[in-house]
């Protein structure tokens, strides 16, 4: 049983999970560095402890002190919410050994689907389709002999990684050797770990996840798929469900498929499968987040489930409490990554005081934010300010509607990506549908607002 | 606590004073506050009068914190307006030698060390926090005495926590005119 949390995280999704918590019943506690003394999951929780400086390794990378403060505070589980500790198996077998409880899957689960490379052939095995790509990379030789058989252009990426970071495209056998040793000391600099591995690169793909929930007894659904294919470098500002890609029945096979293969293969709690989807309509698994996902209002919006409570209770050793035929996927949703960046100037990350905050409201709009008015934008931590979601029966009214919350969102003091959504809603590949993830770093985001400022 | 604040720039005539309003507002009002607190669904309960507030908060839930003796299972007393013991301890307090207090290095359970009363130098061992077994040296400023040393053994105490309070020894010449 779970009666009170810790939440060893900050920001928008700090406050997600204790509106979850005060849902449920459960106390939360929320682990605070110093930096976030004054962030509003801080001023709200039951209670805050301060856990180290704003040095996030020293604060909400910090296994040991994100484990004392709960031992401290009485918590008997702790939610490590999305970055910092979530999918790190040894921090979950941590927490488990001084008898608490990790909200997220048990440790043993995490390292099973730690390795990317490994996973890619654990779920093929279990019948989803995979890029061609390589297994780890030896040494040059045995590299390019693996990226000749893969096919050009192909993609390097370190096994341990996420979020796109320490990627590279090489198109030609004289640039892959040129990068790799490039590569190998970023992976080992941002992930201590250098292995990498190949993956034939997609020209036009569009990025389409599926959302799954495993309880601790196998009983697994799909939450449907959400639509990731508005990105900057490999980082998605804008995410929609359904997606516009794929056929109802294409959309249904595919989630059908997700949910059958991690069943099988042992996976629990919440999770989401990511798949790039090529022109013809092809989808390839690419990779698991074993984590509650920045994305997740967007299927909350269109099924009416709590992702994060249901994260909770499956870790409380609940079963699921309903089936596949309860989870509906009604009208579209769109989620807009507020951050607090200059899409203007490179997306420099902005920090600062935000003088004035007004948040949009109205039928099927949902803002989900640490930030106020007076707050002070640190800057050690990601840009994320917060999440505007909007949900209508059709996808034309959750563009209009999105439209109509992006025109009353005003953040004021602090430099933000508000302009280029507007813009986005006003871009043909966006209207139509077509949008693909290297299509706003190839054109620019600055073609998008010069071409909404023309109107 | 950031809302933590302990008066110790004061003069005994003042002292005096606020030992007795406090007297009066633990016996009177502090009970009555605890019982409306234990009633009704609120977390927090916060009176104002004179120079002194009074907050009384629910504790949380289980654990180390339920028996905190200054923070927060029971009433936090402070005057309306007091300045932080770090800045009522700057060099240029008018109305003693600096005093400051050594802060906690890390989140975890505090152990003591040496007792009110005892002469330390600068990054002398005051006590330990225990950090899931390894124990982190709470150390004293500068030299001096400690005054006051706030948790007691077994306390949950977080990152950068008032553990001791610590005066510095007699100003020098050079310090004097400061003073």
């Amino acid at each position: 049983m779970v009666s009170r949390i810790l939440i060893a995280n900050r920001g928008e999704i700090a406050l997600r999970i204790l509106r979850a918590c005060r849902t449920l019943g459960i106390e939360a506690v929320v682990a605070y560095s110093e930096a976030d003394r004054a962030s509003l999951p801080t001023l709200l929780a039951d209670e805050a402890i301060c856990i180290g400086p704003a040095d996030a390794r020293r604060s909400y990378l910090s296994a040991p002190a994100v484990i004392s403060a709960a031992l401290v505070t009485g918590c008997d589980a702790i939610h490590p919410g999305y970055g910092f500790l979530s999918e790190d198996d040894a921090f979950a077998d941590a927490v488990r050994a001084h008898g608490l409880t990790f909200i997220g899957p048990p440790s043993q689960v995490l390292e099973r689907f730690a390795s990317k490379e490994e996973v890619r052939r654990l779920l093929a095995a279990h019948g989803l389709p995979t890029i061609p790509g390589s297994g780890l990379l030896g040494d040059e030789a045995q590299a390019l002999e693996e990226a000749g058989r893969v096919g050009y252009p192909v993609l390097v990426k370190p096994s341990a990684g996420g979020g796109g970071k320490g990627m590279r495209m090489v198109r030609s056998a004289r640039e892959l050797a040129a990068i790799l040793p490039i590569c190998r000391s970023e992976a080992r600099a941002a992930f201590g770990d250098d292995s990498l591995y190949l993956e034939r690169w997609l020209e036009d793909n569009r990025h389409v996840e599926v959302q799954v929930a495993v309880d601790h007894y196998g009983q697994g659904v799909h939450l449907w798929e959400r639509d990731c294919s508005v990105q900057r470098r490999h980082q998605k500002i804008l995410e929609e469900s359904p997606s516009p890609a794929m056929t109802p029945a294409g959309r249904r096979e595919l989630a059908e498929r997700a949910v059958r293969a991690v069943v099988a293969a042992g996976y629990e709690n919440v999770g989401t499968l990511e798949f790039l989807v090529d022109a013809d309509g092809n989808a390839y698994f690419i990779e698991i987040n074993c984590r509650i996902q920045v994305e997740h209002p967007v299927t909350e919006m269109l099924t009416g489930i709590d992702l994060v409570a249901t994260q909770i209770r499956i870790a409380a050793g609940e079963p699921l409490g309903f089936t596949q035929a309860d989870v509906h996927q009604d009208g579209h949703a769109i989620e807009f990554r507020i951050n607090a960046e200059d899409p203007a100037h490179d997306f420099r990350p902005g920090a600062g005081t935000i003088e004035r905050l007004n948040t949009p409201g109205g039928p099927g709009v949902r803002f989900d934010s640490h930030a106020y008015s007076g707050y002070d934008v640190p800057p050690y931590y990601d840009s994320l300010l917060g999440k505007l979601i909007v949900w209508a029966p059709t996808r034309e009214v959750a563009i209009a509607r999105g439209k109509a919350a992006l025109a009353e969102l005003v953040v004021e003091g602090v430099t933000t990506n508000i302009a280029l959504h507007r813009a986005l809603l006003e871009a043909e590949p966006f209207l139509e549908g077509r949008f693909t993830t290297n299509l706003l770093d190839r054109v620019g985001a600055a073609a998008f607002l010069a071409a909404a400022e023309r109107g | 606590m950031p809302d933590q604040q302990r008066p110790s720039d004061r003069t005994a005539s003042q002292r005096a004073a606020d030992h007795a309003g406090i007297d009066r507002l633990a016996d009177a009002l502090v009970p009555a506050l605890v019982a409306k607190l234990g009633t009704a669904s609120l977390g927090e309960v916060e009176i104002r009068e004179g120079d002194w507030h009074v907050r009384v908060r629910r504790p949380a839930g289980a654990g180390a914190r339920r028996d905190r003796p200054h923070r927060a299972a029971l009433p936090i007393v402070a005057p309306s307006g007091a300045s932080s013991p770090a800045q009522a301890a700057a060099p240029g307090n008018p109305t003693g030698p600096r005093q400051e207090a050594a802060l906690s290095p890390t989140v975890g359970m505090f152990k003591p060390g040496v007792l009110a009363g005892t002469r330390v130098r600068s990054g002398d061992r005051i006590a330990t926090v225990d950090l899931l077994g390894i124990a982190l040296d709470v150390v004293a400023p500068f030299d001096g005495v400690v005054l006051e040393v706030y948790p007691q053994a077994g306390d949950g105490v977080e990152y950068g926590e008032e553990i001791a309070l610590v005066q510095a020894d007699a100003p020098t010449a050079d310090g004097a005119e400061e003073g």
